[in-house]
Order: structure tokens, then C-alpha cells, then sequence
């Protein structure tokens, strides 16, 4: 009832004519910085923070909360029309995105994306309003025990990650893992594998690898092809999802939104992990798992879901504790900060209209987002029909800009460079980068929760076991790697697969 | 103490004596042609973080006031580090200012051989002090320092999630100095400490900026103020000395800074503009929304700071 109420408010709110301006400005720019390659909805945030100064804090927030989902949207598109994943969330769209995309079937990719999306966002927006505080509270049970568990889990489900071998994929995680070492030691401040270089103090930066290994390495790829014999892109059938297309995606895109609504609430790398396990859970409850990886569209679906759920879910800490539980939400904290609203748990009371505003805005806002994308996607698909000659270099020159605007410096460009010659060598080894992007982003917090843990029991290993988050996930992950052990199982899949 | 405090009381008159003789339209003595380009503000952190926030309203600040052209770009990295490696190798024209904080040129050079010292930068006055703290729930069984000291004491330690190394020594001087087992633990930062302290993991946490919020709502306490003087959202919190403690209180200041060698009219002048900004109202009323106050220590002020502090960290981190 009272929920009711406050809905309404919100609404009032969010339908004001500047707040639905501001509206519908953020989620167009989001969308545009999702679809450029490497400018990522942080920096955009960034540079427009000062502009939101002179703002009402409603309009301001709800524009930069536009931003950052809409970017969750555009950040697809890349990933699906040329392999490229702007944010950590859009590389599992990648993976069948792209061979969607090869197949000639971008236009459904794109589509089951935006669809799936707005459904996420629509569902994790109602349990923003109906569950932020029993969700909190969960999360506070989260011990870092248990996220040594959850990210255990998250390690061995990127082998499942893998289309081909899986010793193949334990070593790209252990890579990750490897390269996830370098930059600066929590607890004792001393710095590692640096080589000397200042800028690697912070670690390798994710938008650097991430291009490199999936987009530039693709393009060195398809540039070796001749240009005739090029299959870069098959003939474009269709823009539009068949019948079959939504019967197959429906139930992946309730798991991914069901996945990536609790994992967005989990402080410090949850939001992450959404789409990474979204993904592998339908790899896992699919008859055809082969299919994954090869364009599958339930693999866009769930991953395009999670991350959607999860984005916005990620703002539960940030409303109830005060607390950002990413980069881009502690941008918005400092935005809020900057128009006198001290974010935390008296936000809602002291401040209603502004938080049920954004609330509400997130519904208006997913809405407005689908409406932005779907004409939109004709646009985009009609992009793939410019010579790979001409389109290649645009992408390189987008990737440089983003990279650069990153830090400010060429050294974010160098390592996408770097990890662009790595990325080729993947290819031609035939490992895929999926899994190692995973150990790369779950190997450093995976240490620190350890330390932590060690710290705390002082030392004892048993809390592992005995706390129930942490042995549940501790036993999953032991099932999980069982599964994928047992060989038959696997032969019989690939056998299908063959005869298919 | 009684320097670093009556340092910045002289550069506020000098403040407030300057705004006095160039009312309405303030303006700093500069050398003639200067500035002949826009001024580089160069922040050491992130945008739309603390420093960052600091950095921009005293650009607009000067903006407004000395009809200059300020452009502000952020160079984040290594806490803070990144930038003043680059900032050491500009040349010291006045034109690229670094913002930065106390503990990147005090605890970065003690950490790791980083290339640069203190004593590589002119400093031109700073913006604002962090006003850190030791919180806990507040349904905790202590409500203050020795309260936290005797319940180490029975329970045999108390974990303390700190939001960095400023922290982190500050943990461990306090153990010593009482001899209680005292845990710091920890973390990427303040953040996740305050996370680990709000789920009850820890004891209690050390703190800049979160805390404020959940002080306001109830939920937790503020034990001790970690700076030299109690804060107006926690009046009832005492100092460190007050409470008994012989641990010197943290000083970590946003500072402006340029590579040393600056001409001596020039960072008059600069010196000048920046104290102008600082003691804007706009510049003040900005600070309050923070539920922090502007502060300008002047250059002997953080000068003074910071040989102290970076002696004390080599020292400190020096031990390990």
C-alpha cells in the first residue's frame, strides 16, 4: 500500500516535463557512449558531472542513471556487431552475439538484447522499490569467506565459459588469474610485476584488455582473410526475431533477470558476475549446451538480461547504506553529494521525491531506451554493409579515442595494443579470451577476500567450511568441476553436436 | 601541533585582509602577461571523487574571480602517484598545477622508491582537510576509544577495516600504545571497509567521508576523531589527545602544487588566486554540503606538514 503510494509519488516525479527531459537525454547519450567503442559510461559520467551542478538533483541523478543503464543497452551493440565489449558486462554478449551477428542474424541479436533488457530493467526496478531493504541485509551476510567461494564458483563456471577444450580454458583462467597479480598489494602496499611503470600501479586497466583480446584481435583476423574470400559478415536476412527466436529466449531471459538482480546487490564485484553466471547457468540447464558460444540466442538473452538486472540492482547499496558499489555509483554518490543529499539510508525518508523520482525514472527510462534502439537497429545493422577496408579503421580509430580517455594517457592504448598481438596468438592457438577475462576480474578480489578471511579467523582455514555461504558455494563449485571432468558426458554432447 | 594550527589561522586573515582591499572585483598580483594561456588544474584522482570536486570549484573559482581560463583534467593513479611523476618532469611555469593530497607525497615515497619526494613541488595552498574518524555500530558495546581498548583487551583483539594506509599505521600505533591487540584489515577502500564494518564483520572502521551518513541516520558511532579537533556532525566525539591518546592526529590536506622552481612572482600570484577561492562563499557553501569546511594552510603551512608526515611514514612503513 505504502509502496504503492511512494510509486506514486515517484512517478509524479519522473514524469515532470524536465525530469523526463533529462530522462531521455541520459538514455540517448548512454546509448551512444555504449555503442562507441571504449568510451564507457564512466568517463561520460565524469565529464558531465560538472554540467549537472547547475541541475535540480532529481533531473541530475535521473540523467546519469540514464547514462548508465542506457550504456548497458548500446554497449551491446558493439559487442554483437563487431566483437567488441566496452564494459566487463558485455563481454558473455560477445561470445554469441558475434557469431549471431556472422551468421547474419544481428538484427534478432540486437533485438533479443534490447527486449531482454527492458524486461530486466523492469523487474529489477520493482525489486529496487519492493526488496532494497531485506536484499541489504542479505548481502550483509556476505562475510569474505563467502565471496572466496562465490568467486571459486565464478573461476571453475569460466571453464563452462569455453566452447572447445578445457584444459584449454583452466589455462586462459590461471593466465588471468597471473595477470590479475600485477599492480599493488592490498595489504602491504608493495607493488608487483609493475616493471617499473607507474601507470600498471592500479593494474592492467579491464578496457585495454578487453579490446585488445576480443575486438582489435578480431580485426587483425579478419584483415589476414582475403577480401573475397572474406566471411566476415553472412547476408542479412532478417532484422527482426522469429517466432522461435522468443519461444527459446523467454526462459533464459527470467533466469538472467532472477541471476542478476541478487548478484547486482552484492558489494564489490557482484554486478560483474551477473552475466558470467546468467550464462553459464543456461549453458548448463540447456539440452544443446554445444550450441553455446556457435550463436546461440539464449546466450544473448541471459547475458543481456543479468546485466541489465544487475546494473540496476547495484544501486540498492548506494540507496540504503550509502554506500557505491562500483566506480560509475560512486560518481553518482559524489552527484549527490554535490546538491546536499548525504547518500545513505535517510535518503528515502528525508528526500522521497528524489528517490522515488529515480526509481520511477528507471521504468521511464528503460522504456524510452527501447524505443531509442529498436528503430535504431536497422541503423546499425546497415553499418555491417560498409567494406570491412573502411569499417576497420573506424573501429581502431573509436578504440584509440576511448582508451585514451580513459586515464588521460597513451598507456591505456599501448596495452590494448599489446593485448591486440596476444589476443591474434589466442586466436591461432585456439583459446578463447572469455575465461581469461573472467580470472582477470575475479583473481584480484578472490585475493583479497582470501586475506581478509585469513586475517579475521586469524588464520584458521576451517571458516571456509563452516560458514554455510561459503561451503554451499565451496560445494557447487565441486559439482561443477565434476561435471566437467567427467568425459563421457562431454563426448556424447560433442558427438551430438557433430551429427547435428 | 600548535604550528600546523596557527599556520592556517595567518593565511585566513591573509585571506580575509586581501578580499577586504579587492572588494568587488578580486584580483591577485601577477607578474604583467601572466596568464597569457589557459591554466592546467591537473587532479591526481578521479572525476567526481573528493579531490576532483576540490579541484573544479576552486578552478571555477579563480575563474570567476581573476577572468582566467582554468581547464581541469584528471591524471589518476597510484594514489595520486601517477601525477606526481608526470607533474615532476613539466616545467615549472605556472601554467600546470597539480591537485593532490598529503599522503601522495608522504606515504607513496615511503611505500616504494616512486621517483619523486615532497620536496620536488612548490606548493601553492591547499582546499580542504579530511576530517577521518573511527566509527562503529552503534549498538556496539563501546562508545569510545578506551571503551574500544578494554573490549580488545577482554575479547583478546578488535578488527578495524581501514580505508587505507593512513589508517592502517594509525591502527597499529594505537595498539602499540596501549599494548591491545588491534587488527587493521585491510581493503580496496573506504567503501568496502565501511561495508565489512555496517554487516558487523569488524569491530570497528576508520573513515573520511561515508561515515557522516550513517552517523546522521544512527547507526553508528563516531569512537574518536582522528583529526586534531572535534567535527560539528559528531560534537560529543572527542579528539585523540582528549580521549588520552598520545597517537598524533591524522593531517591529510587537498593541496595545489606545482614542480619546484617556480618564479617567486608567479606563485605570489597563484598563491594569491587560489586563497581568494578558498575563502569564497560560493567555494565555503560547497564545503558545508560535504559537511566539511574550506581550509587554506598556505604554503608554509603544508610545507610544514608535509616534511613532518613524510619523515614520519618512512619511518613507519620503514619498520616493516
Amino acid at each position: 500500500m505504502e509502496t504503492a503510494h511512494n510509486l506514486l509519488l515517484g512517478f509524479s516525479v519522473a514524469l515532470s516535463g524536465t525530469n523526463l527531459l533529462f530522462c531521455f537525454i541520459g538514455a540517448l547519450l548512454g546509448t551512444l557512449i555504449g555503442v562507441l567503442p571504449g568510451i564507457g559510461p564512466l568517463a561520460t559520467v565524469a565529464m558531465l558531472l560538472p554540467v549537472t551542478f547547475q541541475l535540480d538533483p532529481t533531473a541530475a541523478l535521473v540523467m546519469l542513471a540514464g547514462i548508465y543503464y542506457g550504456a548497458q543497452y548500446g554497449g551491446s551493440t558493439t559487442a554483437i556487431l563487431v566483437n567488441l565489449p566496452g564494459e566487463s558486462s558485455s563481454v558473455i554478449t560477445c561470445l554469441d552475439g558475434y557469431q549471431m551477428a556472422r551468421q547474419g542474424r544481428a538484427g534478432s541479436a540486437l533485438a533479443i538484447a534490447a527486449l531482454g533488457s527492458l524486461f530486466a530493467g523492469c523487474v529489477s526496478t520493482l525489486v529496487i522499490a519492493l526488496f532494497s531493504a531485506p536484499l541489504t541485509a542479505l548481502a550483509q551476510q556476505f562475510r569474505p569467506a563467502d565471496y572466496c567461494g562465490l568467486m571459486t564458483f565464478g573461476l571453475v563456471a569460466a571453464v563452462i565459459l569455453a566452447r572447445g577444450s578445457p584444459l584449454k580454458a583452466v589455462a586462459m583462467v590461471m593466465l588471468g588469474l597471473l595477470l590479475g597479480l600485477v599492480g599493488t598489494d592490498v595489504n602491504s602496499g608493495t607493488t608487483r610485476y609493475i616493471m617499473k611503470m607507474e601507470s600498471l600501479a592500479d593494474g592492467i586497466g579491464f578496457v585495454g584488455v578487453a579490446m585488445g583480446l576480443f575486438g582489435l584481435a578480431e580485426i587483425i583476423k579478419n584483415l589476414e582473410e582475403r577480401e573475397h574470400q572474406r566471411a566476415v559478415m553472412a547476408k542479412i536476412e532478417r532484422l527482426w526475431p522469429t517466432l522461435q527466436d522468443m519461444k527459446d529466449s523467454w526462459r533464459p531471459v527470467l533466469r538472467g533477470t532472477a541471476v542478476g538482480s541478487f548478484l547486482g546487490v552484492l558489494p564489490g564485484g557482484g554486478a560483474l558476475l551477473s552475466s558470467f553466471a546468467a550464462y553459464t547457468l543456461e549453458k548448463r540447464v540447456s539440452r544443446t549446451p554445444e550450441r553455446f558460444g556457435r550463436g546461440a540466442i539464449e546466450g544473448v538473452a541471459s547475458a543481456e538480461s543479468a546485466n541489465n538486472a544487475g546494473a540496476q540492482t547495484s544501486f540498492i547499496p548506494l540507496l540504503t547504506l550509502g554506500i557505491p558499489s562500483n566506480a560509475l555509483i560512486a560518481l553518482m554518490a559524489g552527484a549527490m553529494m554535490m546538491h546536499g543529499i548525504t547518500p545513505g539510508p535517510q535518503v528515502m525518508t528525508r528526500n522521497p521525491d528524489v528517490y522515488w523520482g529515480l526509481i520511477a525514472s528507471m521504468w521511464i527510462g528503460n522504456l524510452m531506451l527501447v524505443v531509442i534502439n529498436l528503430p535504431l537497429i536497422g541503423v546499425w545493422v546497415s553499418l555491417l554493409k560498409v567494406p570491412y577496408r573502411l569499417l576497420y579503421l573506424g573501429i581502431t580509430m573509436f578504440c584509440c579515442i576511448g582508451a585514451y580517455s580513459l586515464n588521460n594517457s597513451v598507456f591505456d592504448i599501448q596495452v590494448a595494443a599489446v593485448f591486440a598481438v596476444l589476443g591474434y596468438i589466442f586466436i591461432k592457438l585456439d583459446c578463447e579470451p572469455a575465461p581469461l577475462i573472467l580470472g582477470f576480474i575475479l583473481g584480484p578480489l578472490l585475493e583479497e577476500n582470501l586475506r581478509r578471511a585469513m586475517l579475521l579467523s586469524q588464520g584458521d582455514w576451517s571458516v571456509f567450511v563452516t560458514q554455510p555461504i561459503s561451503a554451499t558455494f565451496l560445494l557447487l563449485s565441486l559439482v561443477l568441476a565434476a561435471l566437467i571432468v567427467v568425459p563421457n558426458v562431454r563426448k556424447t554432447r560433442e558427438a551430438a553436436f557433430v551429427a547435428d | 601541533m600548535s604550528t600546523s594550527i596557527s599556520v592556517p589561522s595567518r593565511a585566513a586573515l591573509t585571506g580575509v585582509i586581501a578580499g577586504f582591499l579587492a572588494l568587488p572585483a578580486a584580483a591577485a598580483t601577477c607578474p604583467a602577461g601572466f596568464p597569457n594561456k589557459p591554466i592546467r588544474f591537473v587532479v591526481g584522482f578521479g572525476a567526481g571523487g573528493g579531490t576532483d570536486v576540490i579541484g573544479r570549484a576552486v578552478a571555477n573559482g579563480i575563474e570567476k574571480q581573476q577572468k582566467w581560463t582554468v581547464v581541469v583534467e584528471n591524471k589518476p593513479g597510484a594514489g595520486g602517484g601517477v601525477l606526481n611523476s608526470w607533474l615532476k618532469a613539466q616545467a615549472p611555469d605556472g601554467y600546470a598545477i597539480g591537485v593532490n593530497g598529503t599522503d601522495s607525497v608522504t606515504i607513496n615515497p615511503a611505500q616504494a622508491n616512486v621517483g619523486y619526494e615532497w620536496q620536488d613541488f612548490d606548493y601553492l595552498g591547499s582546499g580542504m582537510q579530511t576530517w577521518y574518524a573511527l566509527v562503529a555500530l552503534a549498538d556496539r558495546p563501546y562508545r569510545d576509544l578506551p571503551g574500544l581498548i578494554a573490549y580488545a583487551r577482554e575479547k583478546g583483539r578488535a578488527t578495524i577495516s581501514v580505508n587505507g594506509v593512513i589508517g592502517e599505521i594509525l591502527v597499529k600505533q594505537l595498539a602499540k600504545e596501549y599494548g591491545v591487540n588491534l587488527v587493521p584489515v585491510p581493503g580496496t577502500g573506504a567503501a568496502e571497509a565501511m561495508t565489512a564494518a555496517l554487516g558487523g564483520h569488524v569491530d570497528a572502521t576508520t573513515q573520511g567521508t561515508l561515515h557522516v551518513a550513517q552517523i546522521r541516520s544512527g547507526k553508528m558511532r563516531q569512537l574518536v576523531s582522528l583529526i586534531n579537533r572535534r567535527v560539528p556532525y559528531a560534537p560529543d566525539s572527542a579528539t585523540l589527545a582528549e580521549q588520552g591518546s598520545k597517537t598524533p592526529p591524522l593531517e591529510s590536506h587537498t593541496f595545489f602544487m606545482t614542480p619546484n622552481g617556480l618564479s617567486p612572482e608567479i606563485k605570489t600570484c597563484l598563491k594569491q588566486a587560489i586563497d581568494e577561492a578558498v575563502n569564497a562563499p560560493e567555494y565555503k557553501a560547497q564545503m558545508a554540503k560535504f559537511d566539511n569546511e574550506a581550509l587554506n594552510l598556505g604554503e608554509d603551512g603544508n610545507i610544514e606538514i608535509n616534511r613532518r608526515l613524510a619523515a614520519f611514514y618512512k619511518d613507519a612503513l620503514g619498520q616493516k
